[in-house]
């Protein structure tokens, strides 16, 4: 889920910070350019590990601060493909479910990858969105923002920065992670909590 | 920006939230003077609710250490860290194609129990229960 990356980057340090030492000055600019940001084909960067090297220093021509080459690591969030993660439930519409971490919030499940047998009605609470309901051995089962669900990683892509935006088009999200629910042990956390009570009897019936 | 590496170690949860605490995030008021940026709370106020936020140092490193010998990927070694399985269903959707290999998932269950802490128990909002109470006493 989270990894280390080992960056190079070109720091100017603006002469408001010199009263701080160096290392403490640098990494608040680095904080400022890459915390909460989405590098392409890196993962969201979430914080700074630390400093390697420090080069440089030099005040360019016309500049009145120092410009130093910086070289550190970074705590990234990217998620492997296969990897569980839990997550809540921030959306559901017709389409599938939009789920959210709190600091990463573009996880969708489109309606293939619902637990099969899925069917989608009204919500009774929000006329706005659409629930899903997992129907199995007779009984529905909702799924809804009580309990944390369970999700499995199918893809992640890094969508281009589109040219020109259609008018309803959703806000651009640089990194997209779409989740599956289809399989056992997944979807919300609370469908399999009592699932060890049944087990052993399940088993016994199927042998 | 050049990136040297993109893949320098990959993290489990729990090292993510020490780094965040050696730093002196907390839940309490104290948290507004710590030098961490509110994007890292939003990181550190998830990890808080997961299996991460009991886990220790020597019990990680001693769980890594002693899953090696069930033949798990690495990656599955770090998904059963961050996610702590306490049955089979919650383990089989981590362990790639469970059905082809021949895993003592039972054997992985228990080292589970005896060296990874149990997740706390999500808390029933208290806003509500005090609610109640004061009810209670503007009845009595």
């Amino acid at each position: 889920m989270f990894y280390l990356s080992e960056l190079k980057h070109t720091v100017r340090v603006p002469p408001h910070l010199l009263n701080l030492p160096l290392e403490d000055a640098i990494k608040s600019v680095l904080q400022n350019v890459f915390l909460d940001k989405v590098l392409a084909n890196l993962g969201l960067c979430v914080s700074v590990y630390d400093i390697k090297s420090v080069e440089g220093g030099f005040v360019l021509p016309g500049d009145g601060a120092a410009t130093y080459q910086v070289g550190f690591r970074i705590v990234v969030f990217r998620p492997f493909v296969g990897e569980v993660i839990s997550a809540k439930l921030k959306e559901s519409d017709a389409n599938g479910l939009r789920l959210t971490l709190g600091f990463f919030e573009d996880i969708y499940v489109p309606a293939p990858f619902l637990p099969t047998t899925s069917r989608c009605e009204a919500d009774p609470y929000n006329r706005n969105q659409k629930r899903w309901v997992w129907e199995h051995d007779g009984q529905d089962y909702d799924i809804d923002d009580s309990c944390q669900i369970k999700f499995r990683v199918e893809s992640i892509s890094y969508p281009t920065v589109p040219i020109e935006r259609a008018e309803d088009a959703k806000p651009f999200a640089p990194m997209v992670v779409t989740g599956n629910l289809d399989d056992d042990g997944l979807g919300l956390v609370s469908w399999w909590e009592d699932f060890d009570v049944i087990d052993p009897e399940a088993c016994e019936t199927e042998d | 920006m050049k990136i040297v590496k993109e893949n320098a170690g990959a993290l489990t949860n729990f090292e993510v939230l020490d780094l965040l605490n050696s730093r002196g995030a907390s839940k309490d008021t104290t948290r507004v003077i710590a030098p961490v940026t509110r994007s890292e709370y939003k990181v550190y106020d998830y990890l808080m609710e997961t299996a991460a936020c009991t886990q220790t140092r020597e019990r990680v490193a001693k769980f890594a250490e002693k899953c090696k010998d069930f033949k798990v990927a690495k990656a599955e070694i770090l998904n059963i860290i961050n996610i702590r399985p306490s049955s089979i269903v919650e383990l089989m959707p981590i362990i790639e194609k469970p059905d082809d290999r021949d895993l003592d998932s039972d054997g992985i269950l228990e080292l589970v129990q005896d060296l990874l802490p149990p997740p706390p128990k999500i808390e029933t909002p208290k806003d509500a229960e005090e609610d109640e109470t004061e009810t209670n006493d503007e009845e009595a």
